[in-house]
């Protein structure tokens, strides 16, 4: 069963057409790329699926449900979590505390004046888990601001996974890094889809990660669908090279 | 009655012009620099004050011209030497930075000038009584009236045609884009700031006329003018104007019904306007955050 | 116990020691007892803004008018309703509280300047009611005609009035009270969400926390706080007057976190001991002592925007 499944979605502002009836279905443990040259329009397609823009036409369901008048914050609720471009972390808090911040929003205890002592030990643990998913343990306190970017990425990853999301969106996760920072994303990802089985769709432009990651590419051209296939299938397929090369020319 | 309300509305349209000159300059800083100025107030007071230490020089008609100059000399001094420094951190530090100029403007007045109110004699061509029906409407008032509107028509007609002017309507909107284009920035705050004090140099020469100097006059135009950005809507210079004749004339009419209450009005005015249309009465939807 | 929790734990014995033992030493520094009472009245309201200002990143440039519609309640009741100083304190406590909460629901949507621009001219509108309506509150001239009472055990009496040192302790219970619940608050989920709210507004709304709502409550907590401080505030003077309502008293409040390090719980209370007790000493020294406070405020803003306690952190970090 799929957990995203995207139907004919379009999305114009004013006269220009940003996204032009995609569809998509991401299966459950799968671990999309979504790639296309510049001005393809995959983060209006991103923040389409996250509920950041409301769409022009079409539908978006999340384990069968339809989700387009769902605002983003409640989609976080039904299990879909995205990390940003530009990394979005709290700077002066440290890694545990971010991501205690986010566990207990997740838990429901955002109100909560108090805790006790089992709840608070639930956390605890649930930190503890969340922790060594993005290799932060050695790190949980220092202060997130003060940490390599790469470490922040992670951090901000790992915020998401503390919401214990069904499906994780990732908007260029390797955006400004460098070769060994790049290599240590790609390699939490990897964990996380393999080993957690979770649920993943990413936007990248590093090729190289894309083709060492995904079950499956998606290539967007110009706003509009322009294959889908493996990376054996996308490599091989015409249409797409002539869109990377047509932009490199 | 109908005389009396037609007082009142009178009074207060000459009171709404003045809070609007006042409100105007401060909206200027505040849009495009992000400024709340608090030391505003403290401005008119020295405009006030340096007309009347240059009539005796100049005489009524020269200070009303020199002062406001020299008022908006010493608002680019203090832009270029403080406040300049404040832009881009949290709004909180040049709030706190006017407040505290506020302060030394007021005490620094009475230091030089004594702590006692002084008399500010204008023009005995101004002061007579237009009509003995309309005995209230005095020339000086309707000088006062006369000099707001040809300014702010001025200052209107600059900011849509002169080619600063519209930099500057354009930094309010969009400061990042009006900087890509390689305007300078710097300069045009600079230079926007004098302009905002300049205005209200010129509040502290026509109030003093008016009401004489003392140094915390300008402490009873702070909040109305406050309240006049709020009402009109921020961002709006339009809507500024709008909100300081407006509260004028509020607090005019409440004078005759319910004297004691022609202050709280404009306040009354604030919040209705905050719970009905929160952006203000021309606020854009963009500018509430 | 790590360095880190071990130093804290020193820091605070020291702080409650000297608050303790405060009119013992302070007369050493030419201090005395009612002093004391004043920096700590002013010290909480600093800290009751600093809730709100330091831990939900939200400007209020308003709060003088929950601090004295706390005043002047508490005094309103103790001269027309019931000569009770818990009652007064209580009193006082729930109309600037529940003011500030009404009044909040129309302010929470804005933010940064405009929110503080709102605030200020809202703050206001209680300067003019206690101006105006001098039947009541007696106009310019203060409220005056009530003192506070003594505290009735049934078994024994505590008498407030006559003794500034009775006083001065049952200010420094109250205080500890409050400061108590404030820092089990910030301690809390909901605390956390406050300072996630400071950090990264955008992010803290993408994890579904209705950031309105959070704001409201924190604002609300703050009122609460600050109506409370006034209301001892009007039983440390036996009086209140329109200038308690008074935006430069909101200005002295946020004087007050910024100087002390208004990211620092304590923070607020150092800068109302080094505040009040300038302002004190200034006062008496010359009539200039406007200028020096505005200087003062110019020279913090340009040079230690992170107050002296931010100024001590950065030393040992670095």
């Amino acid at each position: 069963m799929s957990v995203l499944e995207v139907r004919n979605l379009s999305k114009r502002f004013g006269n220009l057409v940003a996204v032009r009836d995609i569809s998509l279905s991401v299966a459950s443990g799968e671990l999309r790329a979504v790639i296309g040259p510049n001005g393809a329009g995959k983060t209006t397609f991103f923040n389409l699926i996250s509920g950041f823009l409301a769409p022009s036409a079409g539908s978006i369901l999340f384990d069968g449900r339809d989700v387009i008048a769902v605002p983003p914050h409640r989609r976080v609720g039904l299990g879909m979590a995205r990390t940003f471009q530009i990394t979005e972390i709290f700077p002066e808090l440290t890694v545990f505390e971010n991501i205690r911040i986010v566990t207990e929003v997740a838990a429901g205890y955002r109100l909560r004046p108090w805790l006790s002592a089992a709840e608070k030990a639930e956390v605890r643990r649930r930190i503890e888990e969340t922790l060594p998913l993005a290799a932060l343990s050695g790190k949980a306190d220092r202060l997130v601001g003060e940490l390599a970017h790469g470490d922040q990425r992670a951090a901000e990853i790992a915020m998401a996974l503390a919401l214990k999301p069904r499906l994780l969106l990732l908007d260029e996760p390797t955006a400004g890094m460098g070769d060994q920072e790049t290599y240590e994303i790609t390699q939490l990802i990897r964990r996380l889809h393999q080993d957690r089985k979770l649920t993943i769709v990413l936007i990248e432009h590093d090729m190289r990660v894309v083709f060492h990651l995904a079950d499956r590419i998606t290539v967007l051209d110009q706003g509009s669908f322009l294959a889908e296939g493996t990376p054996q299938e996308i490599a091989a397929n015409e249409a797409v090279q002539t869109a990377y090369l047509g932009q490199a020319a | 009655m109908l005389q009396l309300i037609f007082f009142n509305v009178t009074n207060g349209l000459i009171i709404g012009a003045f809070y609007a000159l006042m409100a105007i300059g401060l909206s200027l800083i505040l849009n495009l620099s992000g400024v709340i100025n608090f030391a505003h107030g403290g401005f008119l007071v020295i405009g006030g004050y340096l007309a009347y230490a240059l009539t005796p020089r100049l005489g009524f008609w020269g200070a009303l011209i020199v002062a406001p100059f020299l008022t908006a000399l010493i608002g680019f001094a203090v832009e270029r030497l403080l406040i300049r420094r404040l832009y881009g951190r949290d709004p909180l530090y040049s709030l706190l930075l006017t407040f505290g100029l506020a302060f030394i403007i007021e005490d620094g007045t009475r230091q030089i000038w004594g702590a006692n109110g002084l008399p500010f004699s204008v023009p005995a061509a101004l002061t007579s009584p237009l009509s003995y029906q309309f005995f209230f409407i005095t020339g000086y008032r309707m000088f006062m009236v006369a000099m707001v509107a040809v300014v702010v028509a001025l200052l209107f007609v600059l900011l849509r045609y002169t080619r600063i002017g519209v930099r500057i309507r354009a930094g309010t909107l969009d400061l990042e884009t009006v900087a890509a284009l390689g305007v300078n920035v710097r300069a045009l705050r600079s230079l926007n700031f004098a302009v905002g004090i300049f205005l209200a140099g010129l509040a502290g020469v026509l109030a003093a006329g008016q009401i004489g100097l003392e140094p915390t006059m300008g402490d009873a135009l702070l909040m109305p003018s406050f309240i006049a950005i709020i009402v009109g809507g921020v961002g709006s210079l339009t809507g500024t104007l709008l909100g300081g004749l407006l509260i004028g004339v509020a607090s005019g009419l409440t004078a005759v019904i319910f004297p004691s209450a022609s202050e709280a009005v404009i306040y009354v005015m604030m919040a209705i306007v905050l719970l009905v249309r929160p952006r203000g009465l021309l606020g854009e939807e963009g500018m509430l955050t | 116990m790590t360095a880190g929790e071990y130093r804290r734990v020193v820091v605070l014995a020291a702080i409650w020691a000297a608050l303790i033992f405060a009119p013992y030493w302070m007369p050493v520094f030419g201090g005395y007892t009612a002093l004391g009472s004043r920096v700590l009245v002013l010290g909480l309201g600093a800290m009751a803004l600093n809730f709100l200002l330091g831990f939900t990143g939200v400007l209020s440039f308003g709060h003088a008018a929950w601090f004295g519609l706390g005043a002047y309640a508490c005094g309103l009741t103790l001269k027309f309703i019931i000569p009770s100083t818990p009652l007064g304190l209580l009193a006082g406590t729930l109309v600037g509280g529940v003011a500030g909460a009404l009044l909040g629901a129309l302010l929470v949507r804005r933010r940064g300047v405009y929110f503080a621009m709102v605030t200020i001219a809202f703050g206001q509108v209680f300067y003019y009611i206690a101006f105006q309506w001098s039947s009541v509150t007696g106009g310019d001239d203060g409220l005056r005609g009530f003192a506070r009472q003594p505290l009735d055990f049934s078994l024994f009496q505590i008498d407030l009035l006559h003794s500034d040192l009775a006083f001065y302790y049952f200010v420094l219970v109250c205080f500890a009270v409050v400061v108590a619940v404030m820092a089990l608050i910030l301690r809390s989920p909901f605390g956390r969400t406050m300072i996630a709210i400071r950090e990264n507004e955008r992010r803290a709304r993408f994890l579904g926390i209705p950031i309105e709502l959070h704001i409201w409550i924190a604002f609300t907590l703050s009122c609460f706080f600050m109506a409370f401080a006034g209301g001892l505030y009007a039983l440390l003077n036996n009086f209140a007057d329109p200038r308690v309502l008074h935006y430069s008293l909101s200005g002295d409040f946020v004087i007050m976190a910024v100087m002390g390090g208004m990211r620092m719980f304590w923070g607020p209370l150092l800068g109302a001991v080094v505040f009040v007790v300038l302002q004190d000493y200034l006062s008496s020294l010359t009539v200039n002592w406007m200028s020096f406070i505005g200087v003062l405020i110019v020279l913090i803003v340009l040079f230690f925007p992170r107050g002296i306690l931010g100024l001590i952190r950065q030393r040992r970090t670095a």
